[in-house]
């Protein structure tokens, strides 16, 4: 009994296929891996074949990777290193076969899938467009163990292999040719046929050696070149990552220590590297990220029958940096939109803003030039209501003003028919008084972009009073067309992300006005893994701006969300932050330092621990209040809102996830004692955080 | 009885001095633009929109058959139809009669029809002789074998020849353009003062026209800095004086000619798109339509005398349409040069031309100057080629409907010696 794998033989080539019974996906389990074992000791002994493929049953799924619940549930070094072990000693009896081995690719070849593969003699694959080959295992906190870390810079060189590794980049067949990942490409409907001819073709096992031009020889084949390479690659990771993540140093690592080298002493250490990663916390952290977010790309928000959007035109309403943004992203999707605003300058600066975004996109090589001139050409503009009517979704963008967008709405649902949605993009103001002034209020709905839209993967949808579930179902879809994860969120004001963000950027103003150096706060909150410091990203966003939503949720929620005066007094001295050159900092190009001009206390006494846990714990004790008045469904939405809407660092699992980490009862303690110590209103603990604390029950439990 | 094929909606970008704005847009870029403002603002469904039929006389050198590039581009769905057309300066005429042809054939229901021309980005070509220098070079492997090869070249090699001064000469008369106008100028006596106060008219009814103009012109935001919004030709001159034009020099005959560049129309980029269904079908889509395509016809003459095209043709059309002169309430006929649009309104009044060239007939009649190009022409607007005819189809459909005129009649003259023709109705 071999389970998944079978064996048929024709013309004295075999053919090792595997058919995972229980999914339609292929993926390497532990039991998958013992029934390969078992088939792989089979095929040494027949002596009647000259050579073998190894393809997948499953229509464009070669290997998934291995199981990653498995490598989740991994509690001890031993654990994992036994782990290890085992698939590569089974994966070794591939490679140790007598006759030449070929890996047939016809769809996803991912992690452990790969690694089997670069155990085969040659690869081959198809030029379907649903293959993408890669080894991803560093975004889960871990590095291949399976003997990949090995066997592709080997396969590669160190020059191409190293980065492969470092990124988890997955490639299409076409890069993977290039770099010589696989060795053939074939067309998707002959892939098996030419396989077999070309493992029959093959004369033996082995290969000639790559040929390789003097800097790479001298990088790749001299201690001193090798040194500069982990050196280089070294700095990269540490100014990417600021030294949170332990894997990528790890792979560093391990294959300084293994590259150049044979033996099985260099798989052992393999093992060896695998086992100090997979059971940190990091990692346990990044699986349970990567699960959520799979799960929240499909997630589904209602439960009404639509199945698409229903999106053939688009409008956007204001020509501001949003609309722009919004504009680009959706021209990108192929669809027309076309731009409303009240003069061309604004319509310009839409445009330029697209042109821009596409621009980029252009240097680094994701479009070519005549992708550009094809979005660009699907936005248009106008001072009118014309091509307006004929939209099927009006994202309005205009000022956080709300008698604006109140007259924008009304006079959108009065020349739109009752099947156009009509979107507002607002950060925080309350979308059913929007749908208020409107004819057909169940087809108005919130979606809040952010900023820059092309890059943040996040968008919230509001749920205001009357918005239908169609509504909403059809505008997660479009939103999800345009490449964004989706939450769900009510109507109250700030809705999720900015309700727990200002919070946070406003606790920093505190700490700035008590006199803690800006670059101090920053620093605390870049040590703790978020991507950039709450001053430094007041002034990205703009202090206006900022001040306005800030003033919004105060207004809302009182004395708890009191805006610092600090806000107030940089606002009207008119430093609006990096877009007018000046705000807490003073900026220059890339180069920041702080402003004097702004006026702070002097001599602050408070630790960096505290400070980190009054902009922290304000947040968690927020998002507590927010599961309380349900914004939103859960702690998991929570948590992908904030990693995904403002970079909350993912290898502290989410907010509630890291807030569970430290327990409810001792965050109640500090906030009881920040209530006394700094302010009793900002740090009144909820009701839900004190019932968790007396129960010892955590947000996701 | 045929349908009757209207054009329900048109607009077109400003035109645009060659080498000036819209000196880095190409011609597929310019007509996408055009052809996404039409479809947005009639809101035609465009999986309804069968084909798009563009004129462009210099076809941009990376962009073969434009108008299928500019339908993709615009956002047409991929299974629509799109050719390119090209009658020369009446290419913008021919998408609109190729359009009616392939409706009332049955073949399309729905047509973008219209032009597009880059004349900025009008190539420079070398010889054929140093064009097989240049291939020689690429094919040489060794040092020796190139520095043969570069041996060869010689300056003259490296003196392209701009295609578009080709493309003004008529390669079977050798005459260009400007040289034809003056020999119709000569033949009919058209002086210079007669010519620049016929430019100088164009220039002022075009200023005098900016608003009624707006409404038929899109904005263009200008790629790729978006520092500049255009909403109006600019090729016009404010504050232009007879002194003016009379300091100008001839072109084409510096001795005893009288065309100059100021009596002359201008080089230009521009598109303009036109959305083209039989009437009922618009009714049953709830348009209000500009007018209707009631007639139309091409004639050809003496290449070298190609200005009089109009001539020929109006008088061609209306005897097989049955309808006199004076029952025409609106007239276009295309600036190409001022000389040639006063020979034309000579001839057709004159009873001498007519025995000439159509036997037994009278003279065609007198256009009261009043009702040609009411809102200025080609000598302060520009021919961008490609795209004139659906242009000056779309300026008068816009008047006739202002002045609520029944009739009108817009020509071209076009190089190579023939005239084209379209008689436009409005209930």
């Amino acid at each position: 009994m071999s389970g998944a794998w079978r064996i048929t033989v024709a013309e004295g080539v075999g053919e090792l296929i595997f058919d995972n019974p229980d999914s339609d996906v292929n993926v390497l389990t532990s039991t998958h891996l013992a029934s390969l074992d078992r088939t792989l000791d089979e095929l040494s002994e027949r002596k009647d074949l000259r050579a073998l493929i190894v393809t997948s049953a499953k229509e464009r799924i070669f290997i998934a990777g291995a199981d990653i619940r498995e490598i989740e549930g991994i509690t001890t070094p031993k654990d994992a290193t036994d782990k290890a072990e085992q698939g590569k000693a089974i994966f070794k009896k591939l490679e140790d076969l007598p006759y030449p081995t070929v890996c047939v690719i016809n769809g996803a070849c991912l992690g452990g899938g790969y690694e089997l593969a670069l155990a085969c003699d040659r690869r081959v694959a198809s030029f379907s467009t649903a293959i993408k080959i890669g080894l991803p295992e560093v975004n889960l906190g871990i590095l291949p163990g399976f003997g990949g870390s090995i066997r592709l810079p080997r396969l590669v060189g160190l020059l191409k292999g190293l980065p492969l590794i470092l990124a988890g980049k997955m490639v299409t067949p076409e890069e993977a040719l290039k770099n010589g990942m696989v060795d053939r490409l074939f067309p998707e409907k002959t892939l098996k046929t030419d396989a077999l001819a070309y493992a029959v073709s093959l004369k033996g096992k082995g290969r000639s050696p790559r040929k390789k031009d003097l800097s790479t020889a001298f990088l790749e084949d001299t201690p001193v070149g090798r040194a500069i390479v982990y050196d280089k690659a070294r700095k990269d990771v540490m100014k990417r990552t600021k030294g949170h993540y332990p894997a990528p140093l790890e792979i560093i690592r391990l294959v300084s220590r293994t590259y150049g080298r044979s033996g099985a002493g260099v798989y052992r250490l393999e093992s060896e590297h695998f086992a100090r990663l997979g059971t940190t916390e990091v990692s346990k952290n990044l699986i349970k990220v990567f699960f959520l977010s799979e799960k929240y790309k499909k997630h589904r928000w209602t439960d009404t029958p639509v199945k698409t959007d229903g999106v053939r035109r688009c409008g956007v309403v204001g020509a501001g940096v949003m609309g722009g943004g919004i504009a680009q992203l959706v021209s990108a999707k192929g669809l027309p939109v076309r731009v409303k605003d009240i003069n061309d300058k604004a319509l310009a600066g839409a445009l330029a803003e697209a042109h821009k975004i596409n621009q980029g996109a252009l240097k680094r090589r994701r479009i070519k030039r005549h992708q550009l001139e094809g979005r660009m050409s699907l936005i248009s503009t106008t001072l009118d209501d014309s091509g307006m009517g004929t939209s099927d979704m009006i994202i309005e963008a205009v000022v956080e003003d709300l008698g604006i967008k109140q007259k924008v709405f009304k006079g959108l649902s009065e020349i739109t028919g009752p099947d156009t949605v009509l979107a507002s993009n607002t950060s925080s103001l309350p979308v059913t008084r929007m749908a208020e002034v409107c004819r057909h209020p169940e087809r108005v709905v919130g979606l809040h972009f952010f900023n820059p839209v092309d890059r943040m993967p996040l968008v919230e949808v509001i749920r205001a009073e009357r918005t239908s579930p169609e509504t909403i179902e059809r505008t997660v879809l479009f939103a999800r067309r345009l490449g964004k994860t989706v939450i769900l969120t009510e109507d109250r004001p700030g809705f999720l992300v900015n309700r727990l963000l200002l919070p946070y950027l406003n606790e920093a103003a505190y700490l700035l006005q008590e006199g803690m150096p800006c670059t101090t706060i920053d620093r605390i909150a870049e040590n703790f893994g978020l991507p950039m410091g709450p001053i430094e990203l007041a002034d990205q966003v703009g202090i206006d701006v900022g001040y306005k939503v800030a003033h919004i949720l105060q207004e809302a929620f009182g004395e708890r969300m009191k805006v610092a005066s600090i806000l107030e007094e940089v606002k009207k001295a008119g430093l609006l932050g990096k877009k007018s050159g000046k705000g807490f900092y003073i900026h220059d190009g890339k180069k920041r330092t702080p402003n004097p001009e702004v006026k702070t206390g002097s001599g602050s006494r408070t630790s960096a621990e505290d400070a980190l846990k009054r902009m922290v714990y304000i947040m968690i004790n927020e998002a507590a209040r927010c599961l309380e008045e349900k914004v939103v469904d859960s702690a998991a939405t929570v948590d992908i809102g904030m990693i995904m809407g403002t970079g909350f660092p993912p290898h502290r699992g989410g907010l509630l996830r890291y807030a569970d980490s430290i327990g409810a009862l001792p965050i109640l303690k500090d906030l009881e004692r920040l209530a006394k110590d700094v302010d009793a209103k900002r740090f009144e603990p909820a009701k839900l955080l004190v019932e968790l604390a007396r129960t010892g029950r955590g947000f996701h439990s | 009885m045929a349908p009757k094929i209207a054009v329900v909606e048109g607009v077109r970008t400003p035109f645009i001095k060659a080498w000036t704005v819209f000196d880095h847009l190409s011609a597929q870029r310019l007509g996408a633009m055009c052809v996404t403002e039409l479809v947005q603002r009639t809101g035609i469904d465009t999986e309804r929109v069968d084909e798009v039929i563009l004129g462009c006389v210099g076809q941009p050198i990376d962009a073969a058959n434009v108008a299928r590039v500019v339908s993709l581009m615009a956002g047409l769905p991929k299974s629509k139809r799109a050719y390119t057309v090209n009658r020369n300066c009446a290419s913008g005429f021919e998408a609109v009669t190729s359009a009616v042809e392939k409706i009332l054939a049955g073949q399309d229901e729905v047509v973008i029809a219209g032009g597009t021309e880059s004349m900025s980005n009008a190539p420079l070509v070398f010889s054929k002789e140093a064009a097989g220098l240049f291939m020689k070079l690429q094919k040489a492997r060794t040092f020796g074998e190139r520095l043969s090869v570069v041996a060869q070249f010689r300056p003259k090699h490296f003196t392209p020849q701009a295609a578009l001064q080709l493309a003004l000469t008529d390669p079977t008369c050798g005459l260009n353009m400007g040289q034809t106008a003056e020999v119709v100028a000569k033949k009919f006596a058209i002086s210079r003062q007669r010519q620049d106060a016929f430019a100088l008219e164009s220039h002022r009814r075009v200023i005098a026209s900016r608003a009624k103009l707006r409404e038929e012109i899109m904005t263009v935001h200008v790629p790729p800095k978006y520092a500049q919004s255009v909403s109006d030709d600019n090729g016009v001159r404010e504050g232009l004086t007879p002194e003016q034009l009379a300091k100008l020099k001839p072109v084409f005959d510096r001795r005893t000619g009288t065309v100059t560049a100021g009596n002359s129309s201008q080089i230009t980029d521009g598109a303009c798109a036109l959305l083209l269904m039989p009437e009922d079908k618009a009714k049953a889509l709830g348009y209000a339509v500009l007018g209707t395509i009631a007639a139309y016809d091409y004639v050809g003459l003496e290449p070298s005398e190609m200005g009089l095209g109009p001539a020929f043709v109006i008088e061609r059309l209306l005897r097989r349409t049955g309808i006199p002169l004076k029952e025409i309430g609106l007239f276009e006929i295309n600036e190409a040069f001022a000389a040639q649009v006063l020979a034309c309104v000579e001839a057709l009044a004159s009873k001498g031309f007519a025995q000439t060239n159509f036997p037994g007939r009278q003279a065609v009649g007198e256009i009261d100057p009043a009702l040609l190009n009411v809102n200025g022409g080609g000598i302060a607007l520009g021919h961008p080629v490609g795209v004139s005819g659906s242009r000056l189809i779309l300026t008068c459909l816009r008047e006739m409907k202002r002045r609520n005129v029944r009739r009108g009649l817009v020509s071209l003259c076009i190089g190579g010696g023939q005239g084209g023709a379209v008689l436009l109705e409005r209930e």
